[in-house]
């Protein structure tokens, strides 16, 4: 039987035995995965398996495993390191070197270790074979190790191959096992494979071996990460608990296979669901309970009291007590009597209803695919609700306990080092591998790229490289361009008349050094309802309306979103929203009024500043998507594009999607509209395109090298046969592991914005690296990792480099460096707005603007 | 093997020790020849035991399968009162260790069929003899049942030295009786089918020895002057409890200064409402560390607002909150408990917590524009 087969009758058994929730072996131990892929490379190679190992034969069976999955918990895992994408071999210029040239040079530490082994180290594969075969995989695994004095102590089995640290005498060895019940069964090990340190399945192999070390000291395995439970740190006014932790993947990396490991926090709530569920009764009314109830815990990830698995909630059992039953062998029990007799819980709430987590992946000996349902007595919620996260003094007290500087941040990886290098369970596990860590942080040299002039009219100016923002330096000078505000409305509510009133007063004031015409306003007074706002704004918004001003009593969502709606998709207008509690302070409303004029400016079309761009005819596109999780699992999609020289007017367009669609099925048609709409503002059609791709999860790069840079040259070609522009992509990321800092006195700072790494931490099947763009006020500052997936640009590593870090330079929100490039922070915001407030796709009329500021 | 049993028969035996435990409460718990560690991963559920055990000759099986007898996340999250030690020693049944004395309850389940019938008299005097506990649970096959298992000739596992009937069983067991002060019952898991119960017996047979004389601590640990500790320490870990006081004291400051915070929350804004009604609290002219007292008249301990803080008096926290009554104990004891903890701030007379009170200078900087939903891309985001 193929094993895909086998696993799945397994399944469907273990299906029909019980439905109980939770119920579940331990942990079984780190194995290789017996999924279909390994299946058939096992079978495959045991028919061509004992041959000589000449050096292709080798190779071609390291290139067959690309397919090969170790998971350590025995179930299918996503290549969430797109290990398997290799684009670099495509591009010409830069197989031989990515890496730029200009900047002064920086000494650096990374947040990676070297992984070190033996000269000469090799991991030996094993083919394992057993006559008669053996179903169950515990029992081949009991089977084989009855033989460890053979095999030794050290090793690795999924089921199909072994991997052992040493060569055992002969090619083929026969083994003879006995099974419980006295069947012999005749096992024979053949190897089939001898792997170098830079094997992929080697590299899958590390990161069994440093996951079993990390369960060694004593760390718990949440999700991905391993968070330690025993030094936690409490928020207590919010109910938090947060647990301390790492990331940590081992791969190769341009010059060395490392260990990259960052910090990581857990935020864990200290109480559970049933105490959640009751405090949002006491706070929402028990009518509108079941709605909000299912909004706010359905996506939620609980862990229980009586395991250290974690669930997703996706329903709530509103017909389910704990006094239900289920069936567990012949007979039925009820939730409450099988905590009671199986973990010794009480549940004291009989009438609380259950969650329902529908279990995907079924691991070895547990719980089968389909509905689990939990009880929230025994079930904790882990990580933030969108509530919380929306939360500013949450959000405050979190960073407070999270955010660390760069010294507190390479202490806490350089105690990790410390404590696999003290433990001697640690050690023993290492050893019997003869692997080690490096104990020192990485050290390398980054450049750091000189700070760009600033561009206003005929003016420009530099800024303070280490602050990376210019605020101060624009105050008092022209803007490139700004429309000349004829007509235009301010609303605001009696209460606020006051504010509106200085608002104003301000803004004229405001406006005059900046040279933007501001003719006055037309004040109105609106209700604060929501029905009575949207009457005020049918009423008053004229076809010659070129903004209006809406000055919102409270932080109410729905006001805010009527507006835009209204504004945005019924009746196309520039619209600019303040809350009034943001301009009551005096002391602040200078600053605020400069912000919020910049804002009316380019949202009709100004122009603030610019940097320059020696390229010519150059489009450059953001793309970022949105997924709306509450509303159908909707995404959206958002392409920006640039359509002039100075990067200030832009093309916007944003798609709405179903579940399962590409996001660049609806943006093939958003792109051809922006290179139609960059030859009405130009007269021709761009020579170049770069298309920043933004939103990428892990995972899904090689759907993006694969059918989206597809599609986007689809989309140019529907221009015209003879249309053949220089195109690249990159791939942004914002989310990653990867912390630089800056090396100096033997102390740890943040890197300078415009800091560049090209060598030993980037990847050497990718032409990528990265970027520190940013200044952060406290914390370490996070460098956006750039991977060029296509370039038929010809362009030098050190030119796309720079140009990406003006990029920077050009978000018209922030008056100072971003961390990505500026299209992809618009399309960012456009696709937020239209995900939060819009729910549909925004006026026609309003493509050539920033009216999503 | 053909699966007769359901839940299956290993489950059974599991099931009827954790049914024992939990109907007799036995505090000190051993299992011998603990293996895969799965009863002991069942058993350190109920939360009676205070210290479990689990011995094995398999030293390798038990570094493999230690860490799941950790405590589990959540363990950490909420500790109750209740303490739990796990321990897993590297050693054979036949040898005397002295840590294994004075248990209430020894489990031995399938273990002594794989013995030598040579070791089978040390395993007596080593459990019975020396170890001495309360209880002694042990089972094994019964061979009666062996010809309703289709296919099956000789024996059930291929290790296994013998297999006994009932009779051979039970005798043995009496033996063990008489010989050490014990008395035994016979029951089983894993039931033959119906009519044939009386004429097979249980699939596994199990002998429940309780011990006769009652003294722990009399004559019987005088006797054997030197301890010895063959066995080798692989694994012990103490699970989180709040009998320890460091433990004890995180949780109480934390429960405290969540109810601080939000009596403090609910003072605030009664004040605000009153300051509207242009009813202003009394000035307390007695000042004090924080500057400005504004005091109410009520009999009930309030909280006070002093310069920029906010005074929560213990006993109105004590009052509020059950969870800190029943943590601490005492109000005194509460206070002793808390009074140097670094997190939290007492006026001079350590009757209040003092709190910032925060109202101004705490603005959201984000929520400058349009709209609160604002721009976070330039400032760091991990969790």
């Amino acid at each position: 039987m193929a094993s895909r087969a086998r696993a799945r009758s397994r399944g469907r058994a273990r299906g029909q035995e019980t439905a109980a929730p939770g119920i579940q072996a331990r942990e079984p131990a780190p194995k290789v995965s017996e999924q279909a892929e390994a299946g058939l490379v096992g079978r495959g190679r045991q028919k061509t398996a004992p041959v000589a190992f000449s050096e292709e034969a080798a190779l071609e069976i390291s290139a067959g495993f690309h397919q090969v999955k170790i998971g350590d918990r025995g179930g299918r895992r996503r290549d969430f390191h797109d290990a398997e994408v290799n684009t670099r071999q495509t591009m010409e210029h830069v197989k031989a070197s990515k890496s730029g040239t200009s900047g002064s040079p920086i000494q650096l530490s990374a947040n990676f270790f070297r992984i070190l082994s033996r000269p000469q180290w090799v991991l030996y594969q094993y083919h394992v074979d057993f006559k008669p075969p053996m179903e169950s995989r515990r029992l081949r695994s009991a089977l084989l190790f009855q033989h460890e004095r053979t095999l030794g102590n050290a090793h690795c089995f999924d089921g199909g191959i072994l991997f052992l640290p040493q060569r055992l005498p002969n090619k083929v060895t026969v083994l003879q096992s006995m099974t419980n019940n006295g069947e012999k069964v005749e096992i024979t090990v053949t190897l089939t494979n001898e792997l170098p340190p830079t094997s992929p399945v080697c590299l899958q192999f590390y990161n069994i071996i440093f996951r079993r070390i990390l369960r060694l000291l004593g760390m718990q395995q949440i999700g991905r990460n391993y968070y330690n439970a025993k030094d936690p740190l409490s928020i207590p006014q919010h109910r938090l608990t947060i647990w301390p932790g790492y990331t940590a993947t081992i791969l190769q990396y341009e010059s060395a296979i490392m260990l990259c490991t960052d910090v990581s926090h857990k935020v864990l709530r200290s109480e559970t669901v049933l105490d959640f569920m009751a405090n949002l009764r006491q706070r929402c009314g028990p009518h509108s309970f079941t709605d909000v109830c299912a909004k706010e815990l359905v996506g939620l990830i609980v862990l229980t009291k009586y395991n250290n698995k974690t669930y997703r909630i996706d329903d709530i059992a509103w017909d389910q007590t704990p006094c239900n039953t289920f069936t567990r062998g012949d007979t039925d029990i009820s939730f409450k009597n099988y905590y009671k007799n199986q973990y010794g819980l009480e549940i004291q709430d009989s009438n609380q209803v259950l969650l329902i987590s529908h279990v995907k992946r079924v691991t070895q000996g547990q719980t089968p695919p389909g509905p689990a349902l939990l009880i929230p007595e025994l079930c904790y919620l882990t990580g933030l609700t969108d509530r919380m996260r929306a939360d500013y003094t949450i959000m405050k007290d979190l960073s407070a306990h999270t955010k660390l500087v760069p010294e507190q941040r390479a202490g806490r990886l350089l105690r990790l080092s410390e404590n696999i290098n003290k433990d001697t369970e640690a050690q023993r596990e290492l050893e019997k591998w003869g692997l080690n860590f490096d104990k020192q942080l990485l050290s390398l040299t980054g450049r750091v790229l000189p700070p760009e002039r600033i561009i206003q009219e005929s003016r420009s100016y530099g800024y303070n490289p280490r602050t990376a923002d210019w605020t101060r330096e624009m105050r008092g000078l022209p803007l490139i361009y700004s429309p000349p505000l004829q007509n235009w409305l301010l609303l605001y509510t009696r209460r606020n008349n006051r504010e509106a009133q200085s608002l104003l007063e301000t803004l004229y004031k405001v406006a005059a050094p900046l040279r933007i015409s501001l003719q006055k306003a037309v004040m109105i007074e609106y209700e604060d309802h929501q029905e009575s706002l949207l009457r005020t704004l049918q009423h008053n918004v004229k076809a010659e309306t070129q903004m209006v001003v809406v000055v919102l009593a409270s932080n109410r969502k729905d006001k805010y979103d009527s507006v835009k709606k209204y504004l945005c998709v019924d009746c196309p207008t520039p619209s600019q929203c303040v809350l009034a509690r943001t301009v009551s302070r005096p002391q602040a409303l200078m600053t605020i009024a400069t912000k919020i004029v910049l804002q009316m400016s380019c949202k009709m079309g100004g122009e603030l500043w610019s940097v320059e761009i020696p390229l010519k005819q150059l489009m450059v596109v953001g793309i970022d998507c949105y997924h709306d999780s509450a509303a159908g699992k909707r995404s959206i999609g958002a392409l920006v594009a640039s359509l002039n020289q100075n990067m200030s007017r832009w093309y916007s367009k944003v798609k709405l999607q179903n579940r399962g669609q590409e996001i660049m099925d609806g943006l093939k048609m958003a792109f051809a509209g922006a290179l139609k709409d960059f030859y009405k503002f130009n007269k021709c059609f761009p020579s170049r395109i770069i298309v920043y791709r933004d939103g990428v999860g892990d995972g899904q790069l090689h759907n993006v090298v694969n059918y989206e840079v597809a599609q986007i040259i689809g989309s140019i070609k529907s221009m015209g046969q003879d249309y053949m522009p220089k195109l690249s992509v990159v791939v942004v990321k914002k989310r990653i592991n990867c912390r630089l800092f800056e090396h100096s006195n033997g102390k740890m700072f943040n890197p300078p914005p415009g800091t560049v790494v090209d060598t030993e931490v980037t990847r050497p099947e990718w032409y990528d690296f990265y970027i520190v763009s940013t200044a952060v006020n406290s914390g370490s500052v996070s460098p956006t990792h750039y991977n060029v997936v296509y370039d038929t640009s010809g362009l030098k590593p050190d030119h796309m480099q720079r140009l990406t870090y003006k990029l920077c330079h050009m978000y018209y929100n922030w008056q100072g460096i971003i961390a990505v490039p500026a299209p992809c922070q618009y399309a960012h915001k456009l696709a937020f707005l239209v995900g939060q407030s819009l729910h549909r796709e925004p006026s026609m009329e309003l493509d050539d603007l920033l009216f999503y500021l | 093997m053909l699966q007769l049993f359901k839940p299956s028969l290993h489950t059974q035996r599991h099931d009827f020790v954790v049914d024992f435990v939990r109907r007799n409460n036995p505090k000190k718990v051993a299992d011998l020849g603990c293996g895969e560690c799965s009863l002991l991963g069942k058993l350190r559920f109920h939360r009676q035991i205070k210290l479990l055990v689990g011995v094995d000759q398999n030293g390798a099986k038990l570094r493999k399968k230690m860490h799941g007898l950790a405590p589990l996340s959540t363990d950490y999250l909420q500790p109750t009162f209740d303490q739990l030690c796990v321990q897993l020693y590297q050693g054979s049944v036949t040898q005397k260790d002295a840590r294994f004395r004075g248990f209430d309850l020894v489990t031995s389940i399938e273990l002594i069929e794989h013995l030598p019938l040579d070791d089978l008299e040390p395993f007596s005097k080593v459990v019975f003899g020396y170890m001495a506990p309360q209880t002694v649970i042990i089972s094994t096959p019964n061979s009666e049942f062996n010809p309703l298992f289709p296919g099956l000739s000789g024996f059930r596992h291929s290790d296994h030295k013998f297999e006994w009937t009932r009779v051979e069983f039970q005798s043995w067991a009496l033996n063990v009786c008489s010989e050490f002060g014990y008395k035994a019952e016979f029951t089983g898991v894993g039931r033959a089918p119906p009519g044939q119960e009386q004429r097979i017996g249980f699939c596994t047979q199990i002998g429940v020895f309780h011990r006769l004389m009652v003294d722990r601590d009399g004559h019987m640990f005088g006797d054997n002057a030197e301890d010895n500790y063959p066995y080798t320490l692989l694994y012990s870990v103490t699970y989180p409890s709040l009998r320890d006081n460091n433990i004890l004291r995180k949780f109480l400051v934390s429960e405290l200064l969540c109810w601080a915070e939000k009596l403090k929350k609910e003072w605030l804004e009664k004040l605000t409402d009153k300051l509207e009604e242009a009813n202003p609290v009394e000035k307390d002219e007695r000042g004090g560390e924080y500057g400005d007292i504004f005091w109410t008249n009520s009999p009930v301990p309030q909280c006070h607002t002093l310069h920029r803080h906010v005074s929560v008096p213990l006993q109105l926290l004590w009052t509020c909150c059950p969870k800190l009554r029943e943590l601490s104990g005492s109000l005194s004891n509460l206070r002793q408990l808390i009074v140097d903890d670094p997190q939290i701030k007492m006026n001079r007379q350590r009757s209040a917590v003092i709190l910032c009170s925060l109202e101004q200078g705490d603005e959201d900087p984000n929520d400058l524009t349009d709209s609160g939903y604002a721009e976070r891309s330039h400032v760091e985001e991990e969790h």
